[in-house]
């Protein structure tokens, strides 16, 4: 594939593979449309960069893109990238960005650490402790294990838990509108 | 005349999704269908050619339907519109049906938001009134207008209240508003709600036929330093400063300040009419989070303006008028603060205070009044199936007023003073398909005493694309202070002395009474296309006449209530994500009024202009296009069927506009008003002599700058 790519028409095949995904909406791998369940936590990450405030170093400047990494395998598909694009919180726009390592994330304000992950969470977090990175999780205990917001799925409805000590930590802010509908550890 | 509602931004959603109230400004409320209909399309296809859209629609339409076999699909900016309460609250095995609900309002609501104000152009508020369908707007002269809803449009006009950021702006003077001064950056509105049809429940007196409540943008949202400025041929130079600063985590305020120079209009002999204005304005909002639980918000602004008018006025001496050129000084200010307090995410009480004051001299009249006003209101969920609000409020306001030969007032100066409460219940008997709303307003007013104004509205949702809605409510406009006290001399159109003509203000005038029924129809019958269609049979009574105090052509007049009558029409209006990036929108509104004189009323020009002051068609179509290379390309084409008291013939005329960012944080752009004539009258005065004048042809350039 790697080979391919260099090559004209694979370019084109590439284009028209892209097209024809953004026209089914659907992953041609057979991946259909996210859950309902991950539709609405993908518009969770979406309100997460409007209502978190990071410190300014956290962006080279003042037009620099807030990043929404997924870490591990993508469970949004293209829904996230639908969400988000166009958007912009107080100038920044937002971009999605994948990534298969630990050492890929860079420039990420919110990480989605996916299922995948699961068994080195605590490695993640301990990873990024201090650096502005909102980490956020699905996972059996994600909070407790040093995630900073977990989104859990309670009777059908997406609750919003928040472990404040290291979202502190990395100097982050978290809105008060957040915080009220937000079962909070303190 | 009231207001009963408080936390300024998310209350007049109160009618529609109270769940939503806690929510302020970040977000807006799923409650109203309109920004729904806002919601740009999620067709995933930007930035490609559009001729390349055009040929994948069709697909994109077949692959939606072979969608339905996988798990339900919502369009993200369906999703975008929730708050983070009502995201909390949303089931996971019916998200699919969620976005319908925020259809879900018994009443005739319409929004225009912060984006359509932008990409109109505007550079007042009534223009942006123009892109609302159901609103009939029009200008007399540079800085004077008539706006209303459902009828009995006028310079006064007397049934439609407005409110900004919670505080009331029409004025007891006349029960109308004073629209000239009624301003603010039109980058800080967030959005424009109106409520065709009777508020009054909530929002008491004067709510009768419509309810406008403009809401600016937190200090949160406005950080950062914004300017802009501008000239062209009508608009001849206007800027604006925004400053916002972030003083903790949970602290922010802004400033702002803003001026324009406006040209005057023409009269129809091609003259100029003499009444170019201009206005300075400025202000400050602070929003502060204190915890969880509390939020604070502090706001005000001042400001002043010079008018020129030229007025016919009456004289003492043969042929007793005469012309008075001169200046209308208009200046005020306002301060509000607001606390607000969650219980819980259902449960939330609201405290909000305001004073205001307003200064207005012009030769033929001046008034200084200032106004206090508190308001208290509750709400809660009452078991599972009820959600309950209610409030309270008083309101004293004080005016004094320097009588003229023209126009004068017996007393010229008095205090009002008004006290209200309101309880409403929404009861859901089928949850997610039947919900009844009931309540009522009572209130007591220094010139009629105690009002009652209850409604009761039902909404059928049938299936998960359309709501089927029914109201009936009772509404009541009561005496203005000038129908009470005025005494208007008008310049005599021949020599007569002008006491023969002189209109007489009558203390035991009583309030106008409507009983009104509503029906409203939305369908969406697939996620680009949403329809909304209202119909309306209003029956009034008590409406106001002037009564002649000796038979025959020439006599004194003296207010009445001897005029009743039957209003009727539709609103329809509709918006279509054609594509990604172009959205159409388009409004036709039909109104009819049957005006009848009571047994022994005598006021047949009243009557005539009650019949003929609004038209009875009106239709608008907007196009609003994303182009590549940041280009944006917005046009507008309205027709405005012809009045018949006053006599105004029909207009058909567009507004475009050209903007360009070549930057994310500059944006220049170019506009054109009332394109298709050099000008065209759109109303005529009213009571009071000033002159007709036209609107004219409007071009001009703006420039943006966010840093």
């Amino acid at each position: 594939m790697a080979l391919l790519k260099r090559t004209g028409a694979a370019r084109l095949a590439g284009l028209f593979m892209s097209i024809l995904l953004e026209i089914s909406g659907t992953d041609l791998l057979g991946q259909a449309n996210p859950a309902p369940e991950y539709q609405l936590k993908a518009v969770f990450l979406y309100n997460f960069a409007q209502f978190v405030d990071w410190p300014p170093q956290a962006f080279s400047d003042a037009q620099a893109p807030i990043v929404i990494g997924i870490l591990g395998d993508d469970p949004f598909g293209s829904y996230l990238d639908e969400t988000v694009r166009g958007e912009k919180v107080n100038g920044h726009p937002l971009v999605v960005q994948r990534l298969r390592r630990l050492s890929d994330v860079k420039a990420v304000h919110v990480l989605f650490i996916s299922e995948s992950e699961s068994d080195r969470v605590e490695q993640i977090v301990a990873a990024l402790r201090g650096r502005p990175v909102l980490t956020v999780g699905d996972t059996e205990d994600f909070c407790a294990r040093g995630g900073m917001v977990r989104l859990l799925n309670e009777k059908n409805k997406i609750r919003v838990r928040i472990n404040l000590e290291p979202v502190k930590s990395a100097g982050l802010a978290v809105s008060s509108k957040l915080l009220r509908v937000a079962d909070v550890q303190r | 005349m009231l207001f009963l509602f408080l936390p300024g931004t998310a209350c007049s959603n109160e009618f529609l999704r109270r769940d939503a109230i806690a929510e302020t400004e970040e977000f807006q409320l799923a409650g109203s269908d309109a920004q729904i209909l806002q919601s740009r399309g999620y067709l995933t296809l930007m930035r490609r050619p559009p001729a390349f859209c055009i040929a994948v629609t069709a697909v994109f339409a077949f692959a939606n339907i072979v969608r339905a076999q996988e798990p339900a699909y919502v369009p993200p900016s369906t999703l975008k519109k929730l708050s983070v309460e009502q995201l909390v609250d949303v089931d996971v095995t019916s998200v699919s049906k969620y976005p319908e609900k925020s259809s879900e309002a018994a009443a005739a609501i319409a929004v225009l938001t912060q984006e359509d104000i932008e990409r109109a152009g505007v550079t007042n508020i009534p223009d942006a009134l123009r892109l609302i369908p159901g609103l009939d707007v029009a200008q007399v002269d540079a800085h004077t207008w008539a706006i209303s809803s459902r009828g009995f449009n006028d310079i006064y006009a007397n049934k439609l209240l407005v409110m900004i950021d919670g505080r009331t702006v029409y004025t007891p003077l006349f029960s109308g508003v004073f629209w000239d001064v009624q301003d603010t950056m039109m980058e800080d509105i967030d959005r424009i709600e109106v409520v065709r049809g009777p508020g009054a429940t909530l929002w008491g007196a004067n709510a009768v036929n419509g309810v406008i409540n403009i809401i600016t943008k937190s200090a949160r949202d406005t950080q950062g330093l914004l300017i802009t400025a501008g000239a062209g041929t009508e608009e001849i130079g206007f800027t604006s400063i925004r400053y916002g600063v972030k003083l903790t985590d949970d602290a922010f305020l802004k400033i702002y300040t803003k001026y324009f120079d406006r040209d005057s209009t023409v009269r129809p002999n091609d003259s100029d009419a003499h009444d170019s204005w201009d206005m300075l304005r400025g202000g400050f909002r602070f929003d502060w989070q204190s915890n969880p639980e509390n939020a604070f918000t502090f706001q005000g602004d001042i400001y002043g303006g010079d008018q020129d008018e030229l007025y016919h006025v009456p004289t003492t001496t043969f042929p007793f008028a005469g012309r008075n050129s001169g200046t209308d000084n208009v200046a005020g200010g306002n301060l509000l603060g607001r606390w607000s307090h969650t219980f819980a995410p259902d449960n939330e009480l609201t405290l909000q205070a305001y004073y205001d004051r307003t200064e207005r001299v012009s030769p033929v009249f001046g008034e200084n009044r200032d106004t206090g006003d508190v308001d208290l209101q509750y709400r809660f969920d009452w078991g599972e199936r009820q959600k309950i609000i209610l409030g309270g409020g008083f309101r004293a306001t004080h005016a004094s007023i320097d009588n003229s030969l023209n126009i004068s007032f017996f007393p010229n100066d008095r205090t009002l003073k008004l006290y209200s409460a309101f309880l409403q219940d929404e009861i859901t008997l089928v949850p997610e398909t039947l919900r009844v709303t009931v309540g009522s307003k009572f209130e007591h007013n220094d010139f009629t005493g105690f009002e009652i104004q209850p409604s009761a509205r039902a909404l059928w949702t049938p299936g998960h694309a359309q709501t089927i809605w029914g109201s009936i409510s009772r509404a009541v406009r009561t005496p203005s202070e000038a129908e009470s006290d005025i005494r208007i001399n008008p310049a005599p159109p021949v020599p007569i002395p002008p006491g023969l003509l002189t209109i007489i203000g009558n203390p035991d005038m009583e309030s106008e009474k409507l009983i009104a029924y509503e029906l409203g129809y939305r369908i969406q019958p697939i996620s680009q296309l949403r329809l909304d269609a209202t119909a309306f049979y209003n029956v009034y009574d008590d409406l106001r006449s002037l009564e002649p105090l000796v038979p025959g052509p020439v006599s004194p007049t003296r207010v009445a209530n001897k005029l009743f009558g039957e209003t009727y029409g539709t609103e329809i209006s509709a918006t279509a994500q054609v594509l990604s990036q172009w959205r159409v929108e388009a409004a036709y509104t039909y109104f009819e009024a049957q005006i009848h004189r009571e047994e022994g009323g005598a006021d047949s020009r009243s009557e005539a202009a009650a019949e003929g002051g609004s038209p009875h068609n009106q239709f608008f179509i907007r196009s609003l296009v994303d182009l590549p290379w940041n280009l944006h390309f917005d046009s507008t084409l309205r027709y405005v069927d012809d009045l018949r008291m006053p006599r105004v013939p029909s207009y058909v005329t567009a507004d475009v506009r050209l903007a360009w960012s070549p930057r994310n944080n500059l944006e220049f752009s170019v506009v054109g008003r009332n394109l298709f004539d050099d000008r065209h009258p759109e109303f005529a005065p009213t009571f009071v002599g000033t002159q007709r004048t036209e609107v004219e042809r409007s071009v001009y350039a703006t420039v943006v700058w966010r840093y």
